[in-house]
């Protein structure tokens, strides 16, 4: 179960990403994971060059973090990219984001080459937590309170701020937000860079416990698709429920029956698709 | 300048003879020219290291045979194309037998592709050397005579080898098992395999939970968590890819390398990621074909990993040496051939016969093609241990077994044959 709940922080991450561009920027960004795999090799070079400098090695999360939030100064610049689709087709969208994974494929491979990059001993400096018969590694707590802290920070960051309050007005009307005055495109930006921070702060948390491997990132879209169904497209407690329903979904699979595991997800995605089109929480819009 | 008629004439008679004479020496020269060997790679996806590989073993084969002096004096060219999803890839193996008028195509990793490949290689009359990409199910049936194509080594023969230690070295010692194998052939066959022979040897091993990941997972700590619950005295895995490491990262996390048995059929073939710090002493792991710390190791071994190390700073697997074999093998049917032809460059017919049989000195040692048109080769497995200069894991003592052992004769079903094991 805890297995499961670790992933769905993970998850989380990304789905809240996808769904804060879509909510507001109505972008649905295949590059999610992208970002996603960049967090995590850049996390890796980051924490190594760190513990080479010499740096003590239990502050390593703060080195990821920090190594997530600096690559998210890649997100104003493909934000400028695209401006130029914002209102055409989907399927322009679509195209272009998807052409996006391509090329963040081919940067991955000439900056980091095709061999798997990892931190070996990252995972256990926090050493391991025994509960019943179980040992859980301190590190997967550290991730799951990292989603959500960050899930937290999202909904004061939206539900309290003067920020979250422009957000919300421009994905709830952008004309009328304009002739309010709000500045549009800058909220873009903002948007936009938060959306790819919380890819690269995923990527970047969750490599202690992996591996980075260049398709990483095109697994994790297809379960943040999913999440997205369930959760509803653009609701940030949507990304929530439907993180845990899939990261959890996946354990107890795993569990019980392990030939369903990727089955029990798409059960529910159907489900939902047939019950409730829109998803659990498709009201509360970012 | 012509200065008059007889200069003129001269002149005009001497430019005659010179196109004669470059008439004369045209098939001498379309002999010369260099013959192009297409390679299809993977470069993308959880192949991709494969394909690196293999196109780092093609490259040093093809720098050596054009530092001697080529293919019977032809040098070699390289056209390489991407070995992506089976349709494109099979319009680039077109491509390179028809347009880029490739003699011979090296390459092929994913089975999929392979099985779309085997019947293009045959309709075109077109020869391929498969690096791998040819598990035996689906081949036998879509190309079950081939006469262009030739295979890479059945998928089992790494099980096979490995269940053989583990029924040497753990007999009396294990009484659960479980697998944690990717959801495809590859992954399925090399199970099935281990459960088959633990029964031929007698093991009397009951599995306990069998888990199927996808190919390409990266998260694993539910599946630990069944494996914890599950408490198997061995786990078996035949993880090739990134997902190698993972498991034994997180595995080891969750205490479960303390006490477990872990058969790690493949492992090597990402040896550099699997780290002491999280993979255990004792376990099985197996290399394929190449071993690059073995301790028989040839000259040649050791050349190609200074040159490996030297230019990519890594250590060198198996992919290498089936390309680098594939390319060598090509060169000694061509000479062979063309030396039964009077010296002539032989037709692709004469090419195959002479690959057919053919042995070859490559990197994993000698190694050739069996008259069915499959590989044959040097299998590397032994026992993990820390006591190396590496960061991460080798092997000690080393095992090495010819496929004459551990794969299939030629027209025998891999069950009946491990049937027909005496033990």
């Amino acid at each position: 179960m805890l297995g499961g709940v670790f992933h769905a922080a993970v998850l989380f991450l990304v789905a809240a990403g996808l769904q804060l561009v879509f909510g507001v920027q109505k972008i649905l960004n295949l590059a999610c994971g992208s970002f996603y795999a960049l967090g995590a090799y850049a996390g890796v070079s980051a924490v190594s060059w760190a513990l080479a400098a010499g740096a003590p090695p239990p502050i390593f999360p703060l080195v990821l973090v920090g190594a997530g939030l600096g690559l998210a100064l890649v997100g104003p610049v493909i934000e400028r990219l695209l401006r130029t689709i914002y209102d055409r087709d989907e399927s322009f969208q679509l195209l272009l984001t998807f052409a996006l994974v391509l090329m963040f494929e081919d940067v991955i491979r000439f900056v980091w080459g095709t061999a798997p990059h990892q931190l070996s001993s990252a995972y256990l400096v926090y050493g391991q937590l025994r509960v019943g018969g179980l040992v859980i590694p301190v590190y997967n707590l550290v991730v799951i309170a990292a989603g959500g802290a960050i899930a937290a920070l999202m909904g004061f960051l939206l539900a309290r701020t003067r920020f979250g309050r422009i957000v919300r007005a421009t994905a709830e009307n952008r004309g009328m937000a304009e002739a309010m005055g709000v500045d549009v495109s800058r909220v873009y930006v903002r948007v936009f860079t938060l959306g790819v921070a919380l890819g690269t702060v995923g990527g970047a948390l969750v490599i202690p416990a992996t591996a980075a491997v260049n398709e990483m990132g095109i697994d994790l879209i297809v379960e943040a698709f999913a999440v997205v169904v369930i959760g509803g497209l653009g609701s940030m407690r949507g990304a929530v429920a439907g993180a845990l329903i899939v990261g959890i979904m996946r354990a107890v699979a795993v569990a019980t029956y392990p030939e369903v595991e990727m089955l029990a997800i798409y059960v529910v995605v159907i489900a939902v698709l047939v019950l409730r089109p829109a998803g659990l929480f498709a009201k509360a819009a970012a | 300048m012509i200065t008059n008629r007889r200069t003129f004439i001269k002149v005009l008679a001497g430019a005659a003879a010179a196109t004669g004479a470059r008439l004369d020496v045209a098939p001498a020269l379309a002999q010369a020219a260099p013959v192009r060997i297409g390679v299809l790679a993977a470069k993308a996806g959880v192949t991709a290291p494969v394909g690196e590989s293999g196109l780092r073993g093609t490259q040093f084969a093809v720098d050596r045979i054009n530092a001697a002096g080529g293919i019977a004096g032809r040098k070699v060219e390289l056209a390489v194309e991407e070995e992506s999803n089976p349709k494109d890839t099979v319009e680039r193996f077109r491509k390179l037998a028809l347009q880029t008028k490739a003699e011979v195509i090296t390459g092929g990793i994913s089975t999929a592709v392979g099985l779309a490949v085997g019947p293009v290689s045959e309709e075109l009359k077109a020869l391929w050397l498969a690096w791998d990409a040819t598990t035996q199910k689906g081949v036998e049936e879509t190309i079950p005579k081939p006469r262009y194509a030739f295979r890479s080594v059945d998928n089992e023969a790494e099980a096979v080898m490995a269940s053989i230690l583990t029924a040497r070295q753990l007999k009396g010692k294990v009484k659960t098992v479980a697998g944690i194998n990717n959801d495809y052939s590859y992954g399925r066959d090399n199970w099935a395999a281990f459960l088959a022979i633990m029964k031929k040897f007698g093991m009397n091993v009951t599995p306990v939970v069998e888990l199927w990941p996808k190919l390409g997972e990266t998260n694993f700590t539910s599946h630990v968590a069944a494996l914890q619950q599950a408490k198997p005295d061995l786990v078996f895995s035949s993880f090739w890819s990134g997902d190698a490491p993972i498991l034994m990262k997180q595995a080891h996390a969750a205490g479960l390398t303390q006490g477990t048995k872990f058969v790690l059929t493949t492992a090597g073939g990402v040896h550099e990621s699997m780290k002491k710090a999280f993979t255990p002493e004792g376990a099985i792991m197996g290399y394929n074909s190449l071993y690059f710390e073995a301790p028989n190791a040839s000259p040649l071994l050791r050349e190609f990993s200074k040159w490996h190390q030297e230019r990519f700073k890594e250590w060198p697997n198996y992919e290498s040496d089936h390309a680098y074999f594939t390319i060598v093998a090509y060169k000694a049917a061509v000479e062979k051939a063309s030396k039964a032809a009077g010296g002539k460059w032989p037709t692709t017919e004469q090419t195959v016969e002479a690959l057919e049989g053919i042995e070859v000195e490559s990197l994993s040692g000698r190694r050739g093609y069996r008259s069915d048109h499959i590989m044959e080769a040097s299998y590397y497995q032994g026992v993990t241990t820390h006591k190396n200069r590496h960061d991460f894991v080798t092997i000690d003592p080393v095992e090495v077994m010819s496929t004459k052992q551990i794969q299939k004769p030629s027209g025998t079903g891999l069950y009946d044959w491990i049937n027909s094991w005496s033990v």
